[in-house]
């Protein structure tokens, strides 16, 4: 599939951008789209959540159950979320129903109302969602991993989880109405469909129903690229009646998805941990038996922040310190000697097969146009993502790995039965 | 065979006939145990020669993975399409000829003992695993497909050898291939690589266990560790095949499927749960017709039990109204659609029909769905969902953090 050639952009209402790809799957739409407004944009970040939360929960013309029935008796699905800096929704319907759904999507964004009775409800299933996730191991070991490498009010950081629920419990209606007026609208939002669809049927379904929306007052937030000074440190929580135990192994990484850096460190930390065949996996649960999953990722370098790298994994609380001792031997060995040619040649073609079987689906298609239009990259960067996976060079690879990680100062978190 | 060349991918699945329902106690858990080895090596494929199963798929971009559940063990490749022999030869390969020592057991045993004590952390699991367990006393159903943790530690290579020896034979196989492919060409390639194996000498043991009638209602409460309480209320339902299950499909989408279900409106909307869902697989014995509801923490278990049984003892009196029934059809029908978005989709949907015994299922789901009426529903409701044949569970959280 060449991007280039199949993907049909367009802006029917200035300040909303559309992205279409037909595919020969029979009846279905996939619609994903987003705009800023995520929950970096406001001081309480559950603002965001919580108001795309609200969106289903009623609009000027339609209460929750209209808008609920409405879906339901077509077999539609609507969801909104908020990310970081987006606000997302899905999608998902058969051909006939695209006018209803595109006219709901359309209606929740611009019309919601936020009754304070379901805002009330809403918030009691949310912080108890999240009291829930404090008997999460991974949740848990992962939230006190990344408070300990960011610093507070750091892009990346999170709430703890008591603070998050202080963030639910203090917002009012008014807070809601207040952030939605501010910040929905057009300018940035993108909406990407792809499947049974032509460009000119989803183009007019837009205009018809987004054209006069207000514009969105917000704009991209700055970068922050400070640098954040690294510690070694370890940190336990304990919960009880846990027979399986999560830690997280990392630190920060002074480098973001525009540093000409990215992919050789990203292809680093895949050959050490980034699926089966990789060494974490290879020797730590095929050859020692010690784990169910392991693995290693570079994550939050986007939009020019700089992000972090870690391994996570999963074992006995009997067998922890095993397990995290054999962990950071391979992860010595990897930083020592670097990585080997074969071991790169393998894993650009992986790495390239995965990104082609990944467009197999309609949801896939769309997520990778959606994720590369947000970032502002022309639509040529996905057609040309396998060639530069292809020219990544084995001496430029084990470089950055010597450049970026310093073992002398990980961060473990552990969260378990361990005390 | 499926053939769709919107993308140049294909999706290769082998449907063993053999799942957890196939075991017994000593050896539970066994079906999953072997599926783990099967990854270990066979005499073409392994790492002494440098063609370790998953180097060699993954290093095309493949996705590549097993699966075990009650009634089959899948194994399948979703790869580019020009490398569809590579996942038609090592499938074959591995049929007949994996090497299941005792040195990869070993390891691979404390494995899945974590994947056991992974399931083991969630409240839910642990419900589930007992509500099932409770439900079924003769019939296998009655373990989990992980299977109970002495057997996965104790279980030996010689018993995993003779589970392999008497199901893993073509005459017990069923292949799936959905996507990018050429007919002719895929057709002599399995012919090249699987038709080097007969078929078994001996014939496939059946299950003839049989779940004595249920003569009263059970519960079961599991006390752990943990922040909220979860409710349980299963009923015994007919195996998959059987005409009934289309209208407890419908009246499970009708009960629980959406924001605007009833009891989502009656649980979730008044804020006794945070979600609520429920499940009646197809299997090819009876099942389960099983709701959950997850509490919000001041939530009385019984107090939700009672909306459940309300609601059902109300479908099998006052019946439903059809326009229930076309939302419950209009569901079904987008999520047959959706569920047709990408070859492995098809596959994995497919492959659950080959497990319960009639590939057709798959294919004409839908249409006896469409035919469902409300008498069908307050029937089935009355005949099912009777007290005589249900199982309660609670999962009751003790504080957990110190």
């Amino acid at each position: 599939m060449k991007f280039k050639n199949s993907v049909i952009t367009d802006e029917p209402v200035q300040g909303l951008s559309t992205f279409v790809v037909p595919t020969q799957v029979k009846d279905v739409i996939t619609i994903s789209g987003s705009m800023l407004g995520g929950m970096l944009f406001s001081n309480n970040n559950k603002i965001s959540s919580l108001t795309s939360s609200m969106l289903d929960k009623g609009t000027r013309n339609k209460s929750k159950h209209e808008i609920n029935n409405q879906l339901e008796s077509i077999g539609a699905e609507i969801s909104f979320i908020s990310s970081n800096r987006h606000i997302n929704f899905t999608a998902h319907c058969l051909k006939p129903d695209l006018d209803t759904v595109v006219q709901l999507i359309a209606e929740q964004l611009r019309e919601a109302v936020f009754p304070e009775d379901e805002l009330d409800i809403l918030k009691k299933r949310i912080i108890a969602n999240l009291e829930i996730s404090k008997d999460d191991t991974k949740k848990q070991a992962l939230v006190n991993f990344i408070r300990e490498i960011y610093p507070e009010g750091h892009y990346n950081s999170r709430n703890t989880i008591d603070q998050a629920i202080k963030n639910i419990d203090v917002l009012k209606t008014d807070d809601l109405v207040s952030f939605h007026e501010k910040t929905f609208g057009l300018g940035s939002l993108k909406i990407a469909a792809a499947g049974d669809i032509s460009n000119d049927l989803f183009s007019g379904l837009i205009k018809t129903h987004f054209d006069g929306w207000k514009d969105q007052t917000v704009k991209q937030l700055e970068q922050s690229v400070s640098s954040i000074e690294r510690k070694q440190s370890s940190l336990n929580k304990n919960i009880n009646d846990k027979t399986s135990t999560d830690i997280y192994i990392g630190q920060t990484v002074e480098l973001s998805e525009s540093s000409e850096d990215y992919l050789s460190l990203m292809m680093g930390i895949y050959i050490l941990g980034g699926n089966f065949s990789a060494r974490l996996m290879q020797t730590v649960r095929d050859e020692q038996g010690l784990t169910y999953g392991i693995g290693s990722t570079l994550a939050g370098c986007s939009y020019g922040i700089n992000g972090h790298w870690h391994t996570w994994g999963t074992f006995a609380p009997d067998l922890v310190d095993k397990g995290i001792a054999s962990t950071l031997e391979q992860i010595k060995k990897w930083y020592d000697n670097g990585i080997s040619k074969e071991e790169l040649d393998a894993k650009k073609t992986t790495i390239n097969g995965l990104f082609k079987v990944s467009l197999d689906t309609t949801g896939g298609v769309i997520d990778k146009i959606l994720t590369n239009a947000e970032k502002g990259r022309e639509i040529t960067y996905l057609d040309n993502y396998t060639k530069l996976i292809s020219e990544l060079d084995k001496n430029k690879v084990n470089e950055v790995i010597n450049k970026y990680i310093d073992p002398d100062k990980f961060i473990t978190s552990i969260s378990g039965s361990i005390a | 065979m499926l053939q769709d060349t919107s993308t140049p991918v294909a999706t290769f699945m082998v449907t063993y006939h053999v799942g957890s329902r196939n075991e017994a106690i000593g050896y539970t858990g066994s079906t999953h145990l072997l599926e783990h080895l099967m990854f270990k090596g066979s005499r073409n494929f392994n790492k002494e020669k440098g063609t370790a199963i998953w180097d060699e798929l993954q290093s095309i971009g493949a996705q590549i993975n097993a699966t075990t559940w009650n009634d089959r063990t899948n194994y399948f490749e979703v790869v580019p399409s020009e490398h569809i022999e590579k996942a038609i030869s090592i499938e074959a390969d591995r049929m007949r000829f994996s090497f299941l020592r005792d040195e990869d057991r070993q390891p691979e045993m404390t494995v899945v003992r974590n994947e056991y004590e992974r399931g083991e952390n969630s409240p839910f699991d642990v419900l589930d695993k007992n509500v099932w367990a409770t439900a079924y006393q003769a019939h296998p159903y009655h373990h989990s497909t992980i299977g109970w943790r002495s057997d996965i530690e104790n279980v030996s290579t010689e018993r995993l050898k003779e589970f392999y020896d008497l199901y893993y034979w073509p005459n017990n196989a069923t292949v799936t291939i959905i996507g990018d492919f050429k007919k002719e060409t895929t057709l002599s390639l399995i012919a090249k690589y699987f038709g080097e194996h007969e078929k078994s000498s001996h014939d496939i043991p059946r299950v003839y266990t049989e779940e004595p009638e249920q003569q009263g209602p059970r519960r079961v409460v599991v006390k752990r560790s943990g922040q909220s309480g979860i409710t349980a209320v299963a009923h015994k339902s007919p195996p998959g095949l059987d005409n009934d299950t289309y209208a407890l499909q419908v009246l499970g989408k009708i009960l629980c499927d959406g924001k605007s279900s009833r009891l989502y409106q009656k649980i979730v909307d008044e804020g006794l749960a945070t979600s609520l869902f429920m499940y009646d697989f197809p299997f090819k014995d009876n099942g389960l017709f099983i709701t959950y509801a997850f509490l919000t923490p001041e939530t009385d278990n019984q107090k939700v039990e009672e909306i459940i049984l309300n609601e059902y003892s109300k479908v099998a009196n006052e019946g439903v109204d059809q326009t229930e029934i076309m939302r419950a059809v209009a569901q079904i029908r987008a999520t047959v659609a959706f569920s047709r978005d990408g070859s492995y989709a098809v596959a994995s949907a497919l492959n659950e029909a080959i497990a319960i015994g009639d590939w057709e299922f798959y294919t004409t789901f839908l249409d006896k769905i469409k035919l469902v009426t409300p008498s069908d529903i307050k029937r089935v409701a009355s005949k099912y969902l009777i007290e005589d044949q249900s199982t309660t569970g609670w999962f009751i959280p003790k504080n957990s953090e110190k």
